[in-house]
């Protein structure tokens, strides 16, 4: 099974809103991570994005679900910005779920 | 109560407006704002004003009156910005407007903020949406900024944010600001039961603001790293800031010294008011600099990480 989300399609070029990544997460991605699919987030189209817009998107489920998570997930169409983004939410996301997993 | 809007509000004016602002008492009915001696206002001074009087507006019991403006000697230019449309002061304009491309954003009300970074970016920085673009640097950085300082007066003030932002060409300066009217980081960080945020100043509370992963509103739907990424982005440019909030005030100067002090004694400016003003020749590849930023601020992974990127 594999979930395709195109971000530019649904969301627009320019994502700054955090709300608005969480509220997309929780409907759109959260539901699929458990049924064990393959995810793929394809920004092509989005040409800027800021932590705050990543950081909801990417944050929050690394830190629920862990490294592992990453196996089955790709980012398709990102311009450098964007990785750099993305690198960041999902550093944060892992190191949170360490924490938890330590606690 | 009666304020003569000072002739000059940027640079060292922009604080003494603020603190002429802030001296209004809460319980005053009658604000009268003159505007006959105004000759120069940044778009701080703009944002701040605004965020003003619509706070004065907002609450019933204040009746906000202008005086002066056919006799302000730079009524086109508050037109152009939209301080008056957005003030609800209703006066004829006899200019033709040109478009604002490349040279500045008046003054508007935070509602959409994907759009509004995507409209001021391409506004300060026409052409920059194209990554070979040379104004692609500032488009990236606009668009960042705006996106951030948006979300946060949205998010976390409990109040109508407004931005504003000016190309200076000659000087070739950007300046970009953001002012709310809600009630101060401090209170934000109060409000939120955060326990340490007691007894904290206002101007100790910017400074809290400004560190990696502080926040009011919580997860999941912010990590705390706006503003640090914010000032981050400013110190690696060489790039001033001013952030003001109840009654402190936090600068920080080009060389990254930063500067804690407070509004005069009686003076309170309710909401948060945050400006910055880059210097063209200082910016640069926009990942590169947002790289070393997050890096900086311990934001980057210490160990490679498998992210599939195709």
């Amino acid at each position: 099974m594999k979930l395709e989300l195109h971000l530019a399609e649904e969301l627009g070029s320019h994502l700054a809103d955090g709300a608005k990544a969480v509220a997309f997460r929780m409907v759109r991605i959260d539901p699929y991570v458990g049924m064990q699919a393959e995810i793929v987030l394809d920004f092509t189209g989005v040409r800027h994005g800021n932590s705050s817009f990543v950081n909801g998107l990417l944050t929050g489920l690394l830190e629920e679900h862990g490294e592992a998570l990453l196996d089955r997930m790709t980012f398709r169409g990102c311009n450098p910005v964007l990785k750099v983004l993305i690198e960041g939410a999902i550093a944060l996301g892992i190191q949170k779920h360490d924490l938890r997993a330590t606690a | 109560m009666r304020l003569v809007v000072p002739p000059v509000i940027n640079a060292a004016g922009l604080i003494p407006f603020l603190a002429l602002l802030g001296s209004v008492p809460a319980v005053e009915a009658e604000i009268t704002l003159d505007f006959s001696s105004l000759r120069r206002v940044s778009p701080a001074g703009l944002v701040a004003l605004a965020a003003m009087v619509k706070h004065w507006q907002g609450q019933h019991f204040h009746r906000v009156q202008f005086e002066g403006i056919p006799l302000c000697p730079i009524l086109g230019y508050l037109q152009r910005m939209d301080l008056l449309r957005v003030c609800d002061v209703s006066s004829p304009e006899d200019f033709e407007c040109h478009p604002s491309h490349g040279r500045f954003v008046p003054v508007q009300p935070i509602t959409d903020v994907d759009m509004m970074s995507k409209d001021v970016a391409a506004c300060l920085a026409p052409g920059g949406d194209d990554f070979e673009h040379p104004a692609s640097p500032l488009y990236d950085l606009a668009a960042y900024v705006i996106g951030e300082l948006g979300a946060n007066a949205r998010q976390h003030s409990r109040g109508t944010g407004y931005v504003a932002a000016q190309v200076n060409k000659g000087e070739a300066m950007v300046r970009i600001a953001v002012a709310d009217n809600g009630h101060g980081i401090r209170q934000s960080f109060v409000d939120a039961g955060l326990a340490w945020s007691h007894g904290l100043s206002d101007s100790a509370s910017i400074r809290k603001a400004l560190e990696p992963r502080v926040s009011s509103k919580g997860e999941p739907v912010n990590q705390g790293v706006g503003l640090t990424l914010v000032t981050g982005l400013a110190r690696h440019t060489q790039a001033w800031v001013l952030i003001v909030s109840g009654t402190g005030i936090v600068q920080i100067d080009p060389d990254g010294q930063v500067k804690e002090r407070n509004l005069p004694p009686g003076c309170i400016y309710h909401g948060t008011l945050v400006t910055l003003t880059f210097l063209h020749s200082k910016l640069r590849d926009f990942y590169t600099l947002l790289d070393a930023v997050k890096q900086e601020a311990g934001l980057l992974a210490k160990r490679p990480i498998r992210t599939r990127f195709t």
